[in-house]
């Protein structure tokens, strides 16, 4: 029999304990035309289980002193849930029901596709997310990863009650399952938890792992979105990058944090030290089951757009080009393996470590071993994972902002661009 | 540690010393069931509060200054916000971005905020580095160096911060203009980072005053709480704050905000597809009897998914996407507010029309018993979740002791959240949830300007 996996980690410092049931089919699964459809299933899942309804499990939440949370992502579905150590029992019980016995209720189906239409509509209002959204679509172009976990309103509006029962069918069984605990229980405890959370769910093999890696862009590419009375632009400007699986992951994550991950980085100082231009400026090398992007953020004011990426694409050259300094990268192993302390101070976060292992397919020693992962990077495998891997050819720049303002000197700043989209803030 | 052991650790460390160095043991209160926090203070002026808390090698060292933006005036506003930006800069000792540079190469995680009563600054560090940061925090409590590039720069960064939050946004713009309608007198009705003018008017000279005035040792509490060892933390903040001189902090022109008498309405319009609606309706203070079960009402009313109105409003009327309440925790009278979001097709008003059933059932009606448990058994959770990180219990002392006066308030508000009953939900609805003691923002879609699309 294929069981769920169980992570445990115990501390008695406070009364409380932190669940975490992952099903490992995330948006990536949904059909072409009904995106949106796992974050769906993962919704209604409060909606009614085991004979009680939404508003009977809302109340049963609340009254143990429990915080309930599902969320869908690219490759899983997560139950997080934070309860009184007096109650976990209680939770578990409503655990169990709400992953293996939901009722799908048709009234309650309907309420949430057209909640889900409003929150669609209300998504626009947020600047960062549209320049997020937009640079994903095009970046991840083909891709599951530049599809809509929430949907569009065209793929919420083809997606039936059937597919939502067979989508649940399809995904949630035993074997598909990892789950984390952490706080004031025992190894001993957590197991026997562990078995009645998925005591209702049918069993059943792994997932096959059926997703390629995203191919690289080809080009630069502006994407710019079109929104009335913006006085700032939200600018993204990325690349496909490396994947922990991949030799150069922790090399590029070394110099990404020299580039732009922390306050006193090359971006931070050249965009918002010396320049004043923007409040925040970062760079980040995000990743999922399969390579994510490299991404540069910052938001200047609407006067500013243009010479601020102009710099940040000057920046990203330089790094390309000369790498970054031996004292830079003597620096940032300091930064890095010191600050570690802060991803393990807490049961929680130190339980979360050990699930992302197997959820995103990282190397087994990925998280325990990260100090000395660091600590090996030498200067010519951080130059190198940057050179190679980053490209200053092949990128997605995104930028919300006003475009009969600023959207001809940020086209003439941007050299060499392949193609622009320009797109209403609203089309999607 | 023993009573004795602290008069034991105070007489060695106070050895010699002139008055202006010492440091006495003021109290100690319990926090939670297994810890203390210590009390001490410095002939200067500076409270240093501690709990010693070993569950991970890491430490949070936080500064909390007595300042706010309530302690602005017109046509200053934004000061103490801009002024937290300046504290990253050059002091005598270290150049500018020093400061950052070495609590990051100590793996510190370093940031601050601004609100209307306090300013506070925070580090996380990992324990052996404890000392470096009691090192910078000192020199920046007393020799910050003030440039023009510098104070111009960071003036550009915050009116980027003003543009990020204020203008671009919507729920920003209307949170602004809601507390400028409900304020029309309290220093409360300004915006912490202050109006776009006056950002940009400020000088040197504006910040160098502000620093003189308000960043003092008798004006701050440091809070540490986590594995370090006590008397090595109290010699090392001992040597490098006491020789700082305290200032003398100006009696504050507190102008209380007078009843209102009548409800006031203001629209905006913005490029969004539906109505948003900002209510608010005048509050207690956060030290007031009625703050606690004001807030509870606030949760049996706004408070995920099985609260009243979110029920009603956005599940079973389909008015609203998104509903949202909560009770400022000022120190002088604050706003019940409510936010929401229309669905597309319905309106402000009908948001409005729904909420005030739900509104008159709590004044005419108590709250079930079942409500009122739901909401301490959430209390009690929000508690221990705010307890998992050094960082979390530093905020909770430094706060509380900040707005209270009371280091460990936090438990002693979950008591209270136990003591209250369905009348004293009913008695705080009755006493402040009237319609002529609210302000109501609504925000119209803006006619659309004919957005293309190009592909």
């Amino acid at each position: 029999m294929n069981g769920p996996t169980l992570y445990v980690e115990e501390s008695c410092v406070l009364p409380l304990v932190s669940i975490a049931v992952a099903v490992r089919a995330g948006a990536s699964t949904d059909p072409p035309g009904k995106d949106g459809l796992t974050r769906i299933v993962a919704n209604m899942l409060r909606r009614g289980c085991g004979g009680m309804t939404s508003q009977q499990i809302e109340d049963r939440i609340d009254s143990l002193g429990a915080d309930l949370l599902i969320e869908a992502g690219p490759s899983t579905e997560t139950v997080h849930a934070d309860v009184i150590k007096r109650s976990v029992d209680k939770l578990v019980d409503l655990l169990a029901l709400l992953l293996g016995e939901p009722t799908f209720d048709e009234v309650e189906f309907g309420r949430l596709l057209r909640e889900t239409k409003g929150e669609i509509v209300e998504a626009r209002d947020n600047d960062r997310w549209l320049a997020v959204r937009n640079f994903r679509r095009v970046l991840f172009e083909g891709h599951p990863y530049g599809r809509p976990i929430r949907g569009r309103m065209d793929t919420i509006s083809a997606i039936t009650r059937d597919d939502v029962v067979f989508h649940h069918r399809r995904h949630f069984t035993q074997g598909r399952v990892a789950i984390a605990i952490a706080g004031d229980v025992t190894r001993d405890q957590a197991e026997l938890i562990s078995k009645r959370l998925v005591s209702r769910l049918p069993e059943g093999g792994p997932s096959p792992d059926e997703l390629s890696d995203p191919p690289a862009t080809a080009g630069r590419r502006l994407v710019f979105v079109d929104k009335p009375d913006r006085t700032q632009a939200q600018i993204l400007i990325g690349s496909i990058g490396s994947h922990p699986r991949d030799e150069d992951f922790i090399p590029l994550h070394t110099a990404t944090t020299v580039f732009g991950g922390t306050f006193t980085s090359r971006l931070m100082r050249e965009i918002r030290s010396n320049r004043g231009w923007s409040y925040g400026a970062s760079a980040r090398l995000a990743y999922e089951k399969k390579r994510d992007a490299f991404c540069m953020w910052t938001f200047p004011a609407s006067k500013d757009a243009a010479e601020c990426i102009k710099v940040e694409l000057d920046l990203l050259e330089l790094w390309r080009n000369r790498g970054i300094t031996a004292r830079e990268l003597a620096f940032v192993k300091r930064y890095l393996v010191r600050s570690h302390a802060f991803d393990i101070d807490t049961p929680n976060k130190r339980v979360h470590q050990k699930l992302d292992v197997e959820l995103f397919d990282l190397p087994e020693d990925h998280h325990s071993r990260y100090a000395d992962h660091v600590q090996a990077v030498t200067l010519q495998a951080a130059n190198q994972a940057v050179s190679q891997r980053i490209s200053a050819a092949d990128m997605v720049i995104a930028i919300v902002g006003t475009h009969r303002e600023i959207g001809e000197t940020v086209v003439k700043a941007i050299p060499a661009l392949a193609r622009v989209d320009v797109v209403a803030y609203d089309a999607e | 540690m023993s009573q004795t052991a602290v008069a034991r650790m105070l007489r060695a460390l106070n050895e010699n010393k002139a008055d202006a160095l010492c440091v006495v043991h003021e109290a100690d209160f319990p926090f939670g069931p297994a810890m203390t926090v210590r009390k001490y203070r410095l002939g200067n002026g500076l409270t240093v509060l501690l709990l010693v808390d070993p569950s991970a090698p890491v430490a949070s060292y936080q500064t909390w200054f007595a300042v706010g933006s309530r302690h602005e005036k017109a046509g200053k506003t934004g000061l103490a916000h801009l002024f937290e930006h300046l504290m990253f800069n050059e002091t005598e000792n270290h150049p500018a971005g020093s400061f950052d540079r070495a609590l990051e190469e100590a793996g510190a995680e370093s940031n601050a905020a601004t609100w209307v009563d306090w300013t506070f600054y925070h580090e996380n560090i990992p324990r052996d580095r404890i000392g470096l940061v009691i090192d910078l925090e000192a020199e920046r409590m007393s020799k910050l160096v003030l440039h023009d590039p510098q104070v111009t720069s960071e003036k550009e960064v915050v009116a980027n911060e003003r543009r990020f939050r204020v203008e671009d946004d919507i729920e920003g713009s209307a949170n602004e203009l809601l507390y400028r309608t409900a304020f029309t007198t309290h220093a409360y009705g300004w915006p912490t980072i202050g109006w776009m003018q006056d950002i940009q008017s400020f000088t040197t000279d504006d910040c160098a005053a502000f620093y003189r005035t308000h960043y003092a040792p008798n004006n701050a509490a440091v809070v540490i709480a986590g594995d370090v060892r006590e008397k090595e933390v109290l010699a090392r903040i001992q040597k490098a704050y006491g020789p700082i001189e305290p200032s003398v902090v100006p009696i504050e022109d507190v102008h209380p905000e007078p009843p209102q008498r009548e409800e006031r309405r203001v629209a905006m319009s913005k490029p969004t597809a539906t109505d948003k609606l900002a209510i608010a309706y005048h509050g207690p203070a956060f030290g007031d009897v009625d703050h606690v079960p004001l807030a509870m009402l606030c949760e049996v009313l706004f408070s995920g998914r099985s609260s009243r109105a979110h029920r009603a409003i956005v599940q079973q009327e389909e008015i609203a996407t998104d509903l949202r309440g909560g009770l400022t925790a000022f120190r002088d009278p604050g706003l019940f507010e409510i936010y929401a979001t229309a669905r597309p097709s319905r309106t402000a008003d009908e948001i409005i029309a729904s909420l005030d059933s739900e509104i008159d059932r709590v004044v005419s009606e108590p709250v079930s018993n079942e409500e009122l448990d739901k909401v301490k058994a959430r209390g009690e959770l929000s508690l221990l979740q705010g307890l998992e990180t050094v960082g979390g219990k530093a905020e909770q002392i430094g706060f509380y002791h900040t707005v209270l006066g009371d280091p460990a308030g936090a438990f002693d508000r979950l008591e209270a959240f136990r003591r209250s009953t369905r009348s004293d939900l009913l008695r705080a609805a009755r006493r402040y949830l009237l319609r002529e003691r609210r302000s109501i923002v609504i925000v119209h879609p803006e006619t659309k300007p004919g957005a293309r699309s190009e592909t």
